[in-house]
């Protein structure tokens, strides 16, 4: 028996509107389309309107987890454009608020990946230790959501002394319901069972669609953009691109969890390895000449880019945003296909969505 | 971060271009469209090649040929929403559907480009009442 299932775009089990159409046969879905859209904001029309600073402050609220990302991916394709060169401590500052904010979102979705298989004790953990994160985010920032830690040409404020032994107590901190989530979500039956050969994404399949970020690289897609195309200074840090070659919802819940560690690696070497100096180049904003330029970064979620067109006036030309679910939600349909409906949730989770980013 | 690059192309230079870098397993990290201060159609086509963006740029265009038939899925989307964005056509490429804009809207553009009172005229000749906002 053939049936359509429509999930969405307003669904008490979405947190953001999405419309997935499932054809199924029996309990068995054989195609899948998803419609995108329901959110769109003109995020990127209003920035043609706005001055650079104003800009930056908007493009920060693309998205409520990945928040930072954004802000620095526009300042880093001014910086390019202007030429300038953000002092080292500068950087190093992004990198931590980085770090950080791609270990609170790794541990956002395994909770929300908990959640869903049904192990909530998994989940508790996990928000346990996001909450320890979120907490340093604020010590540091002054912010849980919104860092506005980028200014153009380097970062709003500095970190004490002691702001930075807090961030590496922090880090021991977490270790412990780490360990447990790592424990439960890599090696538990319940849920090998639940994620193993669930959501098949091949790498060729990968490579077709552009998959992105962890997505891709839990299907054997090697390009983490810190690796390839270093920004700011990841060249500086000692951490490992973690590869996975299964592409199943399972590989995705461990490329994530093994991510978590090399971004803990990567703090606590920028807290060690600190440089003295100034943080930006100044708070007046530069003349941002004519110009246009490809910019990309890896955002937790995977690689975000901004292509953003100067003119020589305060507004930006154009702001052109792309983020990892733009590629990555492409892959639903196929990752759908020959699955049963009762895990559809879990495989449109896996990809570790923000539609409301997606929609801009 | 390494210095990109532009380089302007034809239009009948698109496809082989997308045929080289496919063969060559260059990833399209992603396609984006503007138009410019002139009025002129931007399409743009940015490239990993060994860990370095490289840009093209097809300028002027109101037609391109489209790469899905190369790049499939990582160029599908991409053209559909600067065809939904920008007055453009994708020679060849399957619109089966809207993507970001909504079913019934007829005309290209985003959606703000779009005065808020036209688009009060149009939902009250849809019988939509507006009086008490």
């Amino acid at each position: 028996m053939s049936y359509i299932v429509p999930i969405g775009p307003y669904h008490p089990a979405l947190e953001e509107p999405i419309h997935v159409k499932l054809y199924t046969e029996g309990e068995i879905i054989k195609n899948a389309d998803v419609f995108i859209g329901y959110n769109h904001r003109g995020i990127e029309k209003l920035a043609t309107k706005r001055n650079h600073i104003q800009v930056t402050t908007l493009v920060e609220r693309v998205c409520g987890i990945c928040s930072h990302s954004h802000a620095l991916t526009y300042c880093l394709a001014l910086e390019k454009i202007a030429g300038m060169e953000v002092p080292k401590r500068g950087q190093y500052t992004r990198v931590i608020v980085s770090e950080l904010e791609r270990l609170h979102s790794h541990f956002l979705w395994l909770g929300l990946a908990a959640h869903i298989i049904g192990f909530d004790s998994a989940f508790m953990y996990t928000f346990a230790a996001r909450e320890d994160v979120m907490d340093m985010l604020e010590i540091l920032t002054g912010n849980r959501v919104n860092y506005g830690i980028n200014i153009v040409g380097g970062a709003r404020r500095d970190f004490t002394k002691e702001q930075l032994e807090e961030l590496l107590k922090m880090t021991d901190k977490i270790q412990e319901p780490f360990n447990n989530v790592k424990k439960i979500l890599s090696s538990d039956k319940t849920t090998a069972m639940r994620t193993k050969g669930v959501g098949v994404l091949t790498k060729e399949e990968a490579w077709i669609y552009g998959a992105t970020g962890p997505h891709g690289r839990a299907s054997g897609m090697t390009y983490d953009t810190r690796r390839i195309d270093p920004y700011i200074c990841y060249e500086d840090f000692d951490f490992k691109a973690i590869v996975l070659e299964d592409g199943d919802v399972f590989a995705r819940v461990v490329l994530r969890i093994l991510e978590i560690e090399e971004s803990i690696k990567i703090i606590t070497q920028a807290v060690k390895n600190m440089p003295d100096g100034p943080i930006n180049l100044g708070v007046k904003l530069p003349r941002i000449p004519a110009g246009e330029v490809c910019i990309r970064t890896e955002a937790p979620r995977g690689e975000l880019t901004y292509y953003v067109v100067t003119d020589g006036t305060m507004n930006p030309h154009r702001v052109s945003i792309h983020v990892p679910t733009f590629r990555n939600a492409a892959t639903v349909p196929v990752m759908l296909k020959d699955n049963s409906v009762a895990d559809a949730g879990l495989i449109v989770a896996s990809i570790d969505p923000c539609f409301s980013c997606l929609d801009r | 971060m390494e210095n990109s690059s532009i380089i302007k192309i034809s239009r009948e230079e698109l496809v082989p271009l997308a045929e080289k870098m496919s063969s060559e397993k260059r990833r399209l990290i992603i396609m984006n469209g503007y138009i410019d201060k002139d009025g002129n159609n931007v399409v743009v086509y940015n490239f990993d090649l060994d860990g370095q963006i490289i840009t093209y740029e097809c300028i002027g265009y109101s037609t391109l040929p489209t790469v899905t038939h190369i790049f499939k899925g990582a160029a599908q989307w991409c053209e559909e929403e600067i065809s939904e964005m920008m007055p453009i056509e994708f020679e060849g490429l399957d619109k089966s559907g809207r993507l970001f804009l909504p079913e019934e809207f007829d005309g290209t553009g985003q959606i703000l480009v779009m005065p808020i009172d036209d688009l009060k005229k149009i939902n009250e000749n849809k019988g939509r009442d507006y009086s008490n906002q």
